[in-house]
Protein backbone atom coordinates (compact mmCIF):
# COMPACT_ATOMS: atom_id res chain seq x y z
CA UNK A 1 0.00 0.00 0.00
CA UNK A 2 1.52 3.42 -1.01
CA UNK A 3 1.61 6.32 1.90
CA UNK A 4 -0.84 8.27 -0.72
CA UNK A 5 -3.53 7.07 -3.57
CA UNK A 6 -5.09 9.39 -5.65
CA UNK A 7 -7.58 7.40 -7.64
CA UNK A 8 -9.93 8.91 -10.62
CA UNK A 9 -9.82 12.32 -9.61
CA UNK A 10 -11.56 15.00 -10.89
CA UNK A 11 -11.42 18.58 -10.19
CA UNK A 12 -12.91 21.76 -11.89
CA UNK A 13 -11.95 25.85 -11.80
CA UNK A 14 -15.45 27.10 -12.38
CA UNK A 15 -16.46 25.17 -15.44
CA UNK A 16 -13.64 24.39 -16.38
CA UNK A 17 -12.47 20.72 -16.12
CA UNK A 18 -8.35 20.54 -14.62
CA UNK A 19 -8.31 17.12 -13.63
CA UNK A 20 -9.88 13.87 -15.56
CA UNK A 21 -9.70 10.70 -13.53
CA UNK A 22 -6.24 11.06 -12.01
CA UNK A 23 -4.43 8.70 -10.58
CA UNK A 24 -0.89 8.89 -8.71
CA UNK A 25 1.15 7.22 -6.09
CA UNK A 26 3.69 7.87 -3.72
CA UNK A 27 5.23 5.47 -1.93
CA UNK A 28 6.61 5.81 2.07
CA UNK A 29 9.60 7.97 2.39
CA UNK A 30 9.83 8.34 -1.48
CA UNK A 31 10.53 11.20 -3.71
CA UNK A 32 8.46 11.57 -6.98
CA UNK A 33 8.14 14.39 -9.65
CA UNK A 34 5.33 15.72 -11.45
CA UNK A 35 6.50 17.54 -14.38
CA UNK A 36 3.96 18.85 -17.21
CA UNK A 37 3.72 21.84 -18.83
CA UNK A 38 2.30 25.36 -17.93
CA UNK A 39 -1.71 24.49 -17.37
CA UNK A 40 -1.42 20.49 -17.28
CA UNK A 41 -2.85 20.54 -13.68
CA UNK A 42 -0.09 20.41 -11.41
CA UNK A 43 -0.85 23.13 -9.09
CA UNK A 44 -4.63 21.83 -9.02
CA UNK A 45 -3.45 18.44 -8.21
CA UNK A 46 -1.17 19.35 -5.35
CA UNK A 47 -3.99 21.70 -4.34
CA UNK A 48 -6.50 19.22 -4.09
CA UNK A 49 -4.54 16.80 -2.18
CA UNK A 50 -3.67 19.72 0.81
CA UNK A 51 -7.76 20.63 0.76
CA UNK A 52 -7.34 23.61 -0.68
CA UNK A 53 -8.91 23.05 -4.08
CA UNK A 54 -12.50 21.76 -4.63
CA UNK A 55 -12.48 17.95 -5.40
CA UNK A 56 -15.37 17.32 -7.39
CA UNK A 57 -14.76 13.39 -7.87
CA UNK A 58 -12.43 10.63 -6.86
CA UNK A 59 -10.85 9.39 -3.43
CA UNK A 60 -7.44 10.61 -2.04
CA UNK A 61 -6.52 8.13 0.58
CA UNK A 62 -3.38 8.73 3.33
CA UNK A 63 -1.99 5.84 4.98
CA UNK A 64 -5.31 4.16 4.10
CA UNK A 65 -7.63 6.72 5.06
CA UNK A 66 -10.18 8.67 2.51
CA UNK A 67 -9.00 12.28 3.57
CA UNK A 68 -11.17 13.73 0.04
CA UNK A 69 -13.40 15.34 1.99
CA UNK A 70 -11.47 16.50 4.96
CA UNK A 71 -10.94 20.10 5.38
CA UNK A 72 -7.35 21.29 4.83
CA UNK A 73 -6.59 21.81 8.75
CA UNK A 74 -6.94 18.09 9.19
CA UNK A 75 -5.23 17.13 6.54
CA UNK A 76 -2.13 19.46 7.94
CA UNK A 77 -2.40 17.59 11.31
CA UNK A 78 -2.54 13.84 9.63
CA UNK A 79 1.16 14.63 8.57
CA UNK A 80 0.98 16.75 4.87
CA UNK A 81 2.55 19.90 4.68
CA UNK A 82 2.96 22.10 1.92
CA UNK A 83 5.62 24.18 0.05
CA UNK A 84 3.32 26.51 -1.92
CA UNK A 85 3.77 27.72 -5.15
CA UNK A 86 4.89 31.78 -4.88
CA UNK A 87 6.55 30.18 -1.35
CA UNK A 88 3.37 32.41 0.49
CA UNK A 89 5.76 33.56 3.56
CA UNK A 90 3.92 35.38 6.20
CA UNK A 91 5.05 39.41 5.82
CA UNK A 92 4.55 40.57 9.18
CA UNK A 93 6.45 37.64 10.91
CA UNK A 94 10.16 37.20 11.47
CA UNK A 95 11.74 33.86 9.35
CA UNK A 96 11.76 32.74 13.14
CA UNK A 97 8.48 33.13 13.56
CA UNK A 98 7.31 31.64 10.35
CA UNK A 99 8.84 28.56 10.89
CA UNK A 100 7.47 28.16 14.12
CA UNK A 101 3.59 28.66 11.91
CA UNK A 102 4.71 25.04 10.80
CA UNK A 103 5.18 23.67 13.97
CA UNK A 104 1.74 24.44 15.39
CA UNK A 105 0.18 21.03 14.33
CA UNK A 106 2.07 19.47 17.21
CA UNK A 107 3.86 16.76 15.30
CA UNK A 108 6.73 15.19 17.14
CA UNK A 109 9.94 14.28 15.00
CA UNK A 110 13.33 15.01 13.60
CA UNK A 111 12.38 18.52 12.52
CA UNK A 112 12.99 21.73 15.00
CA UNK A 113 13.95 25.43 15.11
CA UNK A 114 17.21 23.78 15.74
CA UNK A 115 17.28 20.81 13.05
CA UNK A 116 16.31 23.46 10.57
CA UNK A 117 18.78 25.95 11.09
CA UNK A 118 21.61 23.16 11.08
CA UNK A 119 19.85 22.44 7.14
CA UNK A 120 19.41 25.46 6.08
CA UNK A 121 22.52 28.06 8.40
CA UNK A 122 22.03 31.21 6.44
CA UNK A 123 18.68 31.11 8.28
CA UNK A 124 19.82 31.47 11.96
CA UNK A 125 21.76 34.40 11.09
CA UNK A 126 18.76 35.74 9.97
CA UNK A 127 15.82 34.62 11.97
CA UNK A 128 14.92 38.05 13.41
CA UNK A 129 14.40 39.39 9.89
CA UNK A 130 11.30 39.53 8.27
CA UNK A 131 11.04 36.72 5.90
CA UNK A 132 10.06 38.49 3.15
CA UNK A 133 13.41 40.73 3.25
CA UNK A 134 15.37 37.62 2.48
CA UNK A 135 16.68 36.87 -0.93
CA UNK A 136 14.49 34.72 -3.31
CA UNK A 137 16.11 31.40 -2.11
CA UNK A 138 16.73 32.27 1.27
CA UNK A 139 12.36 32.82 1.46
CA UNK A 140 12.31 29.50 -0.44
CA UNK A 141 14.17 27.40 2.41
CA UNK A 142 12.01 29.40 4.98
CA UNK A 143 9.24 27.95 3.26
CA UNK A 144 10.45 24.23 3.37
CA UNK A 145 11.66 24.90 6.58
CA UNK A 146 8.08 25.95 7.76
CA UNK A 147 6.62 22.74 5.97
CA UNK A 148 9.51 20.88 7.90
CA UNK A 149 8.50 21.97 11.23
CA UNK A 150 5.48 20.25 11.03
CA UNK A 151 7.47 16.91 10.78
CA UNK A 152 5.51 15.77 8.01
CA UNK A 153 5.37 12.34 6.33
CA UNK A 154 4.48 13.83 3.04
CA UNK A 155 5.94 17.29 1.64
CA UNK A 156 3.88 18.35 -1.22
CA UNK A 157 6.51 21.30 -3.09
CA UNK A 158 5.13 23.19 -5.53
CA UNK A 159 7.57 24.99 -7.96
CA UNK A 160 10.13 25.77 -5.66
CA UNK A 161 12.82 26.29 -8.36
CA UNK A 162 11.07 29.06 -10.00
CA UNK A 163 12.49 32.16 -10.32
CA UNK A 164 16.23 31.15 -8.79
CA UNK A 165 19.30 31.41 -9.50
CA UNK A 166 21.13 27.76 -10.93
CA UNK A 167 23.53 27.82 -7.67
CA UNK A 168 20.31 28.53 -5.60
CA UNK A 169 18.26 25.41 -6.81
CA UNK A 170 20.88 23.02 -6.15
CA UNK A 171 21.54 24.18 -2.92
CA UNK A 172 18.07 23.66 -2.36
CA UNK A 173 17.47 19.97 -3.50
CA UNK A 174 20.89 19.05 -2.03
CA UNK A 175 18.28 19.24 1.33
CA UNK A 176 16.35 17.07 -0.42
CA UNK A 177 18.49 14.26 0.52
CA UNK A 178 18.51 14.87 4.23
CA UNK A 179 14.82 15.31 4.11
CA UNK A 180 14.52 11.95 2.80
CA UNK A 181 16.90 10.35 4.95
CA UNK A 182 14.66 11.41 7.46
CA UNK A 183 11.53 9.19 6.21
CA UNK A 184 9.67 12.07 4.72
CA UNK A 185 8.15 11.34 1.04
CA UNK A 186 8.10 13.98 -1.13
CA UNK A 187 5.89 15.14 -3.84
CA UNK A 188 7.47 17.56 -6.07
CA UNK A 189 6.46 19.86 -9.39
CA UNK A 190 8.90 20.73 -10.77
CA UNK A 191 9.79 22.16 -14.32
CA UNK A 192 13.03 21.33 -15.02
CA UNK A 193 12.54 18.01 -16.35
CA UNK A 194 16.33 16.32 -15.89
CA UNK A 195 16.39 17.88 -12.82
CA UNK A 196 12.90 16.20 -11.79
CA UNK A 197 14.40 12.77 -12.97
CA UNK A 198 17.60 13.34 -11.02
CA UNK A 199 16.06 13.72 -7.61
CA UNK A 200 12.45 11.51 -7.86
CA UNK A 201 12.23 7.72 -8.14
CA UNK A 202 9.24 8.17 -9.54
CA UNK A 203 7.64 10.48 -12.25
CA UNK A 204 4.23 11.37 -13.14
CA UNK A 205 4.01 13.44 -16.57
CA UNK A 206 0.51 15.71 -16.89
CA UNK A 207 -0.89 17.18 -20.06
CA UNK A 208 -4.28 18.97 -19.84
CA UNK A 209 -5.37 17.46 -16.83
CA UNK A 210 -4.48 13.33 -17.68
CA UNK A 211 -1.19 11.75 -16.72
CA UNK A 212 0.49 10.66 -19.83
CA UNK A 213 3.31 9.07 -18.51
CA UNK A 214 3.94 6.81 -15.09
CA UNK A 215 6.78 5.25 -14.02
CA UNK A 216 10.84 5.29 -12.69
CA UNK A 217 12.18 7.80 -14.19
CA UNK A 218 15.22 6.11 -14.96
CA UNK A 219 12.47 3.61 -17.31
CA UNK A 220 12.04 6.45 -19.95
CA UNK A 221 14.30 7.83 -22.87
CA UNK A 222 14.10 11.83 -23.13
CA UNK A 223 12.31 11.30 -26.35
CA UNK A 224 9.43 9.82 -24.26
CA UNK A 225 9.41 12.06 -22.13
CA UNK A 226 9.35 14.91 -24.36
CA UNK A 227 6.10 13.14 -25.95
CA UNK A 228 4.51 13.17 -22.81
CA UNK A 229 5.41 16.71 -22.06
CA UNK A 230 4.06 17.96 -25.47
CA UNK A 231 1.50 15.14 -26.45
CA UNK A 232 2.82 14.89 -29.88
CA UNK B 1 -3.96 77.48 34.09
CA UNK B 2 -7.25 76.74 33.33
CA UNK B 3 -5.59 76.21 29.82
CA UNK B 4 -3.29 73.46 31.36
CA UNK B 5 -6.49 71.87 33.03
CA UNK B 6 -7.88 71.55 29.52
CA UNK B 7 -5.33 69.83 27.90
CA UNK B 8 -5.20 67.17 30.50
CA UNK B 9 -8.78 66.64 30.47
CA UNK B 10 -8.87 66.19 26.56
CA UNK B 11 -5.73 64.00 26.98
CA UNK B 12 -8.19 62.27 29.67
CA UNK B 13 -11.05 62.24 27.55
CA UNK B 14 -8.75 61.15 24.00
CA UNK B 15 -8.32 57.72 26.35
CA UNK B 16 -12.27 56.53 25.69
CA UNK B 17 -12.45 58.06 22.20
CA UNK B 18 -8.78 55.58 21.56
CA UNK B 19 -11.19 52.54 22.82
CA UNK B 20 -13.46 53.10 20.57
CA UNK B 21 -11.31 53.21 17.68
CA UNK B 22 -9.29 49.78 18.83
CA UNK B 23 -12.16 47.57 18.28
CA UNK B 24 -12.57 49.19 14.73
CA UNK B 25 -8.57 49.07 14.17
CA UNK B 26 -7.99 45.44 15.64
CA UNK B 27 -10.82 43.88 13.18
CA UNK B 28 -9.42 46.00 9.34
CA UNK B 29 -6.04 45.35 10.39
CA UNK B 30 -6.50 41.51 10.84
CA UNK B 31 -10.02 41.05 8.17
CA UNK B 32 -9.42 43.79 5.87
CA UNK B 33 -13.50 44.41 7.21
CA UNK B 34 -15.21 47.47 8.34
CA UNK B 35 -17.70 46.86 11.04
CA UNK B 36 -20.62 49.87 10.46
CA UNK B 37 -22.35 48.00 13.11
CA UNK B 38 -19.55 48.91 15.94
CA UNK B 39 -21.13 52.28 17.08
CA UNK B 40 -24.37 50.15 17.47
CA UNK B 41 -22.88 47.15 19.79
CA UNK B 42 -20.86 49.95 22.02
CA UNK B 43 -24.50 51.28 22.27
CA UNK B 44 -25.99 48.41 23.22
CA UNK B 45 -23.55 46.96 25.59
CA UNK B 46 -24.02 50.32 27.68
CA UNK B 47 -27.79 49.52 27.73
CA UNK B 48 -26.50 45.74 28.89
CA UNK B 49 -24.99 47.38 31.71
CA UNK B 50 -27.85 49.61 32.79
CA UNK B 51 -29.77 47.02 32.62
CA UNK B 52 -27.47 45.09 35.17
CA UNK B 53 -27.20 47.99 37.35
CA UNK B 54 -31.17 47.76 37.69
CA UNK B 55 -30.65 44.03 38.69
CA UNK B 56 -27.49 44.60 41.26
CA UNK B 57 -27.90 48.07 42.44
CA UNK B 58 -25.16 47.19 45.24
CA UNK B 59 -22.42 46.32 42.88
CA UNK B 60 -19.56 49.11 41.90
CA UNK B 61 -20.61 50.05 37.90
CA UNK B 62 -17.16 49.41 37.49
CA UNK B 63 -17.35 45.51 38.36
CA UNK B 64 -19.60 45.27 35.65
CA UNK B 65 -16.71 45.72 32.90
CA UNK B 66 -16.16 42.55 33.61
CA UNK B 67 -19.75 40.49 32.51
CA UNK B 68 -20.39 43.20 29.92
CA UNK B 69 -16.95 42.71 28.27
CA UNK B 70 -17.45 38.45 28.70
CA UNK B 71 -21.41 39.02 26.74
CA UNK B 72 -19.55 41.32 24.42
CA UNK B 73 -16.68 38.25 23.43
CA UNK B 74 -19.04 36.07 23.04
CA UNK B 75 -21.17 38.11 20.84
CA UNK B 76 -18.51 38.73 18.53
CA UNK B 77 -17.69 35.27 18.44
CA UNK B 78 -20.90 34.03 17.42
CA UNK B 79 -21.64 36.94 15.30
CA UNK B 80 -18.55 36.75 12.68
CA UNK B 81 -18.55 32.45 12.67
CA UNK B 82 -22.50 32.45 11.81
CA UNK B 83 -22.76 35.28 9.58
CA UNK B 84 -19.71 37.74 8.82
CA UNK B 85 -17.54 34.78 7.51
CA UNK B 86 -19.31 34.14 4.95
CA UNK B 87 -19.45 38.29 4.13
CA UNK B 88 -15.31 38.16 4.57
CA UNK B 89 -15.16 35.29 2.44
CA UNK B 90 -16.77 37.19 -0.64
CA UNK B 91 -13.09 38.55 -0.77
CA UNK B 92 -15.01 41.67 -1.99
CA UNK B 93 -14.78 44.61 0.38
CA UNK B 94 -18.26 46.19 -0.02
CA UNK B 95 -19.99 42.26 1.30
CA UNK B 96 -19.04 43.24 4.90
CA UNK B 97 -19.62 46.72 4.17
CA UNK B 98 -23.40 46.20 3.53
CA UNK B 99 -24.16 43.44 5.75
CA UNK B 100 -23.10 45.16 8.87
CA UNK B 101 -24.42 48.12 7.59
CA UNK B 102 -27.98 46.03 7.70
CA UNK B 103 -27.15 44.80 11.06
CA UNK B 104 -26.58 48.19 12.44
CA UNK B 105 -30.12 49.11 11.35
CA UNK B 106 -31.78 45.86 12.86
CA UNK B 107 -29.64 46.46 16.22
CA UNK B 108 -31.00 50.45 16.16
CA UNK B 109 -34.18 49.51 15.95
CA UNK B 110 -34.29 46.51 18.44
CA UNK B 111 -32.89 48.88 20.60
CA UNK B 112 -35.96 51.47 20.05
CA UNK B 113 -38.20 48.61 20.53
CA UNK B 114 -36.90 47.00 23.94
CA UNK B 115 -35.60 50.24 25.85
CA UNK B 116 -37.26 52.90 24.15
CA UNK B 117 -36.22 56.41 22.91
CA UNK B 118 -35.44 58.30 25.92
CA UNK B 119 -32.06 59.07 27.03
CA UNK B 120 -30.64 56.69 29.66
CA UNK B 121 -27.50 56.95 31.66
CA UNK B 122 -25.27 54.88 34.54
CA UNK B 123 -25.38 56.11 37.44
CA UNK B 124 -21.43 56.13 38.32
CA UNK B 125 -22.25 57.27 41.95
CA UNK B 126 -19.15 59.07 43.55
CA UNK B 127 -16.81 58.28 41.22
CA UNK B 128 -18.27 60.30 38.36
CA UNK B 129 -17.53 63.36 40.53
CA UNK B 130 -14.54 62.62 42.41
CA UNK B 131 -11.32 64.35 41.92
CA UNK B 132 -8.50 65.47 43.39
CA UNK B 133 -5.97 68.61 43.00
CA UNK B 134 -2.48 68.52 41.89
CA UNK B 135 -0.40 71.20 41.62
CA UNK B 136 -3.60 73.76 41.43
CA UNK B 137 -5.17 71.97 38.79
CA UNK B 138 -8.50 69.86 39.86
CA UNK B 139 -8.20 66.56 38.01
CA UNK B 140 -11.22 64.09 38.18
CA UNK B 141 -10.45 60.15 38.61
CA UNK B 142 -13.19 58.96 36.24
CA UNK B 143 -11.18 60.28 33.65
CA UNK B 144 -7.67 59.31 34.92
CA UNK B 145 -9.58 55.78 35.27
CA UNK B 146 -10.70 55.86 31.57
CA UNK B 147 -6.90 56.80 30.30
CA UNK B 148 -5.72 54.07 32.60
CA UNK B 149 -8.15 51.15 31.44
CA UNK B 150 -7.20 52.43 27.81
CA UNK B 151 -3.68 52.30 27.83
CA UNK B 152 -3.87 48.90 29.44
CA UNK B 153 -6.35 47.46 26.83
CA UNK B 154 -3.66 48.72 24.36
CA UNK B 155 -0.80 47.31 25.79
CA UNK B 156 -2.20 43.87 26.42
CA UNK B 157 -3.44 43.63 23.09
CA UNK B 158 -0.14 44.94 21.79
CA UNK B 159 1.36 42.15 24.32
CA UNK B 160 -0.72 39.99 23.19
CA UNK B 161 -0.23 40.31 19.05
CA UNK B 162 3.25 40.51 20.02
CA UNK B 163 4.62 37.53 21.50
CA UNK B 164 1.64 35.11 21.94
CA UNK B 165 1.24 32.64 19.88
CA UNK B 166 -2.56 33.45 19.40
CA UNK B 167 -0.69 37.05 18.20
CA UNK B 168 1.63 34.74 15.73
CA UNK B 169 -1.69 32.84 14.51
CA UNK B 170 -3.38 35.94 14.07
CA UNK B 171 -0.76 38.12 12.43
CA UNK B 172 0.10 34.86 9.94
CA UNK B 173 -3.67 34.53 9.10
CA UNK B 174 -3.94 38.06 8.06
CA UNK B 175 -1.12 37.57 5.61
CA UNK B 176 -2.06 34.65 4.33
CA UNK B 177 -5.56 33.34 5.57
CA UNK B 178 -5.51 30.16 3.46
CA UNK B 179 -1.79 29.08 3.49
CA UNK B 180 -2.47 28.63 7.35
CA UNK B 181 -4.86 26.20 6.92
CA UNK B 182 -2.52 23.87 5.90
CA UNK B 183 -0.59 24.72 8.99
CA UNK B 184 -3.76 23.37 10.97
CA UNK B 185 -5.31 26.98 11.70
CA UNK B 186 -8.94 27.30 11.13
CA UNK B 187 -9.09 30.80 10.34
CA UNK B 188 -13.03 31.16 10.72
CA UNK B 189 -12.26 30.42 14.55
CA UNK B 190 -9.10 32.80 14.47
CA UNK B 191 -11.69 35.75 12.60
CA UNK B 192 -14.22 34.83 15.40
CA UNK B 193 -11.97 35.43 18.42
CA UNK B 194 -10.63 39.13 16.48
CA UNK B 195 -14.23 40.11 16.79
CA UNK B 196 -14.93 38.75 20.30
CA UNK B 197 -12.06 40.83 21.30
CA UNK B 198 -12.72 43.82 19.01
CA UNK B 199 -16.40 43.93 20.51
CA UNK B 200 -15.53 43.12 24.34
CA UNK B 201 -13.08 46.88 23.96
CA UNK B 202 -16.40 48.38 22.45
CA UNK B 203 -18.40 47.44 25.11
CA UNK B 204 -15.61 48.74 27.53
CA UNK B 205 -16.45 51.89 26.36
CA UNK B 206 -19.51 51.54 25.88
CA UNK B 207 -20.07 51.12 29.63
CA UNK B 208 -17.29 53.91 30.33
CA UNK B 209 -19.32 56.15 28.08
CA UNK B 210 -22.70 55.76 29.68
CA UNK B 211 -21.10 56.85 33.25
CA UNK B 212 -20.36 60.46 31.72
CA UNK B 213 -22.87 60.82 29.16
CA UNK B 214 -26.59 59.90 28.54
CA UNK B 215 -27.17 58.02 25.38
CA UNK B 216 -30.19 56.88 23.03
CA UNK B 217 -31.04 53.83 20.41
CA UNK B 218 -29.60 56.43 18.02
CA UNK B 219 -26.17 57.31 19.48
CA UNK B 220 -24.31 54.56 17.87
CA UNK B 221 -23.88 56.38 14.71
CA UNK B 222 -22.32 58.99 16.47
CA UNK B 223 -20.01 56.62 18.07
CA UNK B 224 -19.18 55.01 14.86
CA UNK B 225 -18.08 58.47 13.48
CA UNK B 226 -15.84 59.00 17.00
CA UNK B 227 -14.02 55.70 16.20
CA UNK B 228 -13.45 56.05 12.60
CA UNK B 229 -11.49 59.28 12.73
CA UNK B 230 -9.92 57.69 15.81
CA UNK B 231 -8.51 55.04 12.83
CA UNK B 232 -8.13 57.41 10.55
CA UNK B 233 -5.95 59.62 12.40
CA UNK B 234 -4.30 56.93 13.67
CA UNK B 235 -3.67 55.05 10.66
CA UNK B 236 -5.25 52.41 9.49
CA UNK B 237 -4.56 49.10 11.12
CA UNK B 238 -2.24 50.78 13.75
CA UNK B 239 -2.85 50.54 17.52
CA UNK B 240 -0.66 53.03 19.11
CA UNK B 241 -1.94 55.46 16.08
CA UNK B 242 -5.02 55.01 17.18
CA UNK B 243 -4.30 55.89 21.40
CA UNK B 244 -2.52 58.81 19.50
CA UNK B 245 -5.60 59.66 17.38
CA UNK B 246 -7.89 59.56 20.28
CA UNK B 247 -6.30 61.61 22.69
CA UNK B 248 -5.77 64.65 19.25
CA UNK B 249 -9.85 63.96 19.40
CA UNK B 250 -9.91 64.33 22.68
CA UNK B 251 -7.87 67.58 23.13
CA UNK B 252 -9.42 68.95 20.11
CA UNK B 253 -12.53 68.58 21.47
CA UNK B 254 -12.23 70.19 24.81
CA UNK B 255 -10.36 72.98 23.44
CA UNK B 256 -12.73 73.27 21.37
CA UNK B 257 -15.41 73.55 24.53
CA UNK B 258 -13.28 76.63 25.54
CA UNK B 259 -13.37 78.60 22.36
CA UNK B 260 -16.89 78.06 21.97
CA UNK B 261 -19.00 76.30 24.57
CA UNK B 262 -22.06 74.96 21.77
CA UNK B 263 -19.50 73.33 18.96
CA UNK B 264 -16.70 71.27 20.69
CA UNK B 265 -17.18 68.22 18.75
CA UNK B 266 -16.88 70.58 15.68
CA UNK B 267 -13.09 71.04 16.20
CA UNK B 268 -12.69 67.50 16.66
CA UNK B 269 -13.79 66.81 13.34
CA UNK B 270 -12.01 69.72 12.08
CA UNK B 271 -8.77 68.35 12.98
CA UNK B 272 -10.05 65.18 11.69
CA UNK B 273 -10.58 66.85 8.32
CA UNK B 274 -6.64 68.62 8.55
CA UNK B 275 -5.63 65.39 9.29
CA UNK B 276 -7.50 63.37 6.43
CA UNK B 277 -5.91 66.44 3.97
CA UNK B 278 -2.31 66.87 5.10
CA UNK B 279 -1.58 63.13 5.93
CA UNK B 280 -4.21 61.05 4.68
CA UNK B 281 -2.37 57.91 5.81
CA UNK B 282 -2.63 58.94 9.76
CA UNK B 283 -0.09 59.67 12.01
CA UNK B 284 1.67 55.99 12.25
CA UNK B 285 0.51 55.37 8.35
CA UNK B 286 3.07 55.95 5.73
CA UNK B 287 2.90 58.66 3.43
CA UNK B 288 1.37 58.76 0.43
Amino acid sequence: MSLLEVRDLCSHYGDLQALFDLSLDVGEGEATALIGANGAGKSTLIRAIAGLGRRSRGTVRFDGQAIEAEPAERIARRGIALVPEGRMLFASLTVEENLRMGALCGRAGHWNLATVYALFPILREFRHRPATRLSGGQQQMVSIGRALMANPRLMLCDEISLGLAPVVIAQIYRAFGDIQAQGTALLVVEQDVTRACRIAQRVYCLLKGRVTLAGRASDFSAAQIANAYFGH
Amino acid sequence: MAWIETLINGVLLGGLYALFGLGLALVFGVMRMVNLAHGEFVVLAAYFAVFLAAQFPQVSPLLLLVPVALAAFGTGYLLQRLLLNRAVATDDPLTPVLVTFGIAVVLRNLMVELFGADPRALDGGALATAGFELGGLRIGWYPVLVLGLAVLAFGALQWLLRHSRFGLIVRATSDHREIVRTMGVRPRHVYGVVMGLSLAFASVAGLLLALRTSFTPFSGVERLLGAFEVVIIGGMGSFWGALAGGIALGVAQLVGQRLDSNAGALYAHLLFFIVLMVRPNGIAGQRA
